[in-house]
């Protein structure tokens, strides 16, 4: 059963598009949500939590309807917000507790809880201190905690880094690991920045501007761009080159002389190079399809948008 | 609810630490009591709202050693308890009426200062997002935080005047004091509904949209200080009493003895005029405070 299954969503604000047709479907794991500011992830979050029903489209989350059965949703997803979101004068440990108690758990059973999960994320020190007076990043943690008390099957994760130093920032980062590595927990994971998503994620899903431009696996994302390949010949290439830019493709000759990197058409694969090498009497010694990381996947698909 | 999760797998690390919850998870509806109590617990942890409900505290603990001196007392002395009568707390619907008139202002006060702390941090700090992300409504939210503050307005009000109407009855020679006197009883629920409900629709629609403390308590307390103002004002240069029912304080007031049964026939404005206007002023409170936790307003 797939995680998140949506199908053709679309959500506007009066004449404002927010999201538009997306459509998508994921599987259990870590995943990453990146877009630009005003992309349309909180939009996008509002209705994977239920709280926001969609203009048009229909989808499910954990197998429950994001239209008609967003409460018992929102029973299996743990969700920590990018806005503090915290209760100003209660203790940690009672902070916890509650969220436990909202999401349905008995009082004794969700302070229990609350104790456990404090002290999971090294917070048992400081949960008899009134939540306001944690820092940056012990109240990320606890925010954390209120959304993980309930033992939820997926984490909604809105900028858990924000605001964070590298250390600490570095902290999060492996506690999202293991929570998703070792605890089975699927994470979606929304953020700007593409090396939170590279260290923790598995999955990415990439918006922009409403849409949906790319969601799989991060090493198949990275894998699709074939267009693009490094050579390496001897000899004189002058004839080769000039008929790849007659045909169609972008050169960039490195400074050595003997190699080249070429964005070749889009039905191009390396058949169509070696034919023209033959076709000018040179030899490619290499012919390497080069491979993108995520944050030039992410530029690629952006500057197409 | 049963765990049936495909990858969960408890391992050493898990036992040391994370432990997956395996339980029955509640209705929602349960969760308006832990809103409650944490609204009420954070009200007992601020020194200040302490010395208001202290002052609210001893003017009950006033009536209560008053009553309890006047019933053992009386039987000693005639002179005594005709001295005592001059207090006005002879177990009639005005005595009532007028100890939980100053106990609501007493709760008054202490809501525009609490106010920000119960509704306002949930728009400021985000803290809406904290409950309406769980397995609730929104209106369980609504009802929680209303609740909320119409706990604090009865333990202020309602509570201690019952347990005064209660006191003089059972020091009484007879229970024909409750049977004689039940309207007292009618008149005590009946105000402190009108005061729990009015202010709490009133206090949440104002801080949800006014969430910092002293514009706040500025609004608040000009809600009742300057409408009553105008309110008179208003009827001295028109010579229409109907005006006064700008002054929400007076309305409640009214609202108050009419359900004592003090209120008289031919006094304008009516009771019925009055509780047209305070139920006008609970549906608009319910339309603002509905509209500014629409889910929109949620996620920032």
């Amino acid at each position: 059963m797939p995680l998140i299954e949506l199908d053709g969503v679309s959500h506007h604000y009066g004449v404002l598009r927010a999201l538009h047709e997306v459509t998508f479907s994921v599987e259990p794991g870590a995943i990453g949500l990146i877009g630009q500011n005003g992309a349309g992830k909180s939009t996008l979050l509002k209705i994977l939590l239920g709280l926001l029903q969609p203009s048009q489209g229909s989808g499910t989350v954990l197998g429950f309807d994001i239209r008609r059965q967003s409460r018992p949703l929102r029973s299996r997803i743990g969700f920590m917000p990018e806005a503090e979101s915290l209760i100003p004068g209660v203790r940690g440990v009672d902070l916890v507790a509650l969220a436990g108690e909202l999401s349905g758990m008995p009082r004794r059973q969700a302070l229990r809880r609350a104790h456990e999960v404090l002290s999971h994320l090294e917070l048992d020190e400081a949960r008899y201190r009134n939540c306001e007076d944690y820092s940056v990043g012990m109240k990320q943690r606890l925010k954390l905690a209120a959304a993980l008390v309930h033992d939820p099957d997926l984490l909604l994760l809105d900028e858990p880094t924000a605001g964070l130093d590298p250390a600490g920032r570095d902290a999060m980062l492996r506690l999202l690991r293991a929570i998703a590595t070792r605890h089975g927990k699927s994470l979606l994971l929304s953020t700007h920045l593409l090396g939170d998503i590279d260290r923790v994620c598995q999955q990415v899903i990439i918006v922009d501007r409403g849409s949906v431009l790319g969601v799989g696996r991060i090493e198949d994302l990275c894998q699709q761009r074939a267009g693009r390949f490094r050579l390496r010949w001897s000899g004189d290439a002058g004839g080769f080159l000039a008929r790849l830019r007659e045909d169609g493709a972008t050169v960039a000759l490195a400074t050595s002389g003997d190699q080249a990197q070429v964005d070749v058409p889009d039905h191009w694969t390396t058949r169509q190079l070696f034919e023209r090498s033959i076709d000018t009497n040179l030899v490619l010694q290499e012919v390497i399809p080069e491979e993108e990381d995520l944050q030039q996947v992410y530029r690629r698909l952006v500057l197409k948008n | 609810m049963v765990d049936n999760h495909p990858q969960r797998a408890v391992t050493t690390l898990d036992q040391a630490g994370y432990r997956p919850w395996t339980g029955t998870l509640r209705s929602p509806w349960w969760s308006v009591l832990a809103i409650v109590r944490v609204a009420l617990g954070l009200i007992m942890r601020r020194w200040l709202f302490w010395g208001l409900l202290g002052l609210g505290l001893l003017n009950f603990l006033y009536h209560f050693s008053f009553i309890y001196l006047k019933a053992t007392l009386v039987v000693q002395s005639r002179d005594f308890a005709r001295f005592l009568d001059g207090f006005k707390l002879t177990g009639t619907g005005e005595a009532y009426m007028t100890f939980m008139h100053v106990q609501a202002g007493i709760a008054a006060l202490l809501l525009a200062f609490a106010g920000s702390m119960l509704i306002g941090a949930d728009t400021r700090h985000g803290g809406m997002i904290f409950y309406l992300s769980r397995s609730m409504d929104r209106k369980h939210y609504i009802i929680g935080k209303l609740l909320s503050i119409a706990a604090i307005v009865s333990l202020i009000t309602t509570v201690p005047a019952l347990i005064l109407y209660i006191e003089y009855g059972v020091l009484s020679n007879s229970f024909d004091y409750f049977v004689e006197n039940w309207t007292i009883a009618r008149g005590i629920l009946g105000f402190g509904l009108v005061l729990a409900t009015v202010q709490s629709l009133l206090l949440f629609a104002v801080a949800s949209w006014i969430p910092r403390t002293v514009p706040l308590a500025m609004t608040w307390l000009g809600i009742f200080v300057l409408l009553t103002a105008l309110g008179r004002a208003l009827r001295e240069m028109a010579g229409d009493r109907r005006w006064m029912l700008l002054a929400l304080w007076e309305d409640m007031l009214r609202i108050g003895h009419w359900a004592f049964g003090s209120l008289p026939e031919n006094r304008i404005p009516t009771g019925t005029e009055t509780a047209v206007v305070l139920v006008g002023v609970c549906l608009v409170s319910l339309a603002l405070i509905v509209y500014r936790v629409k889910a929109v307003e949620v996620v920032r």
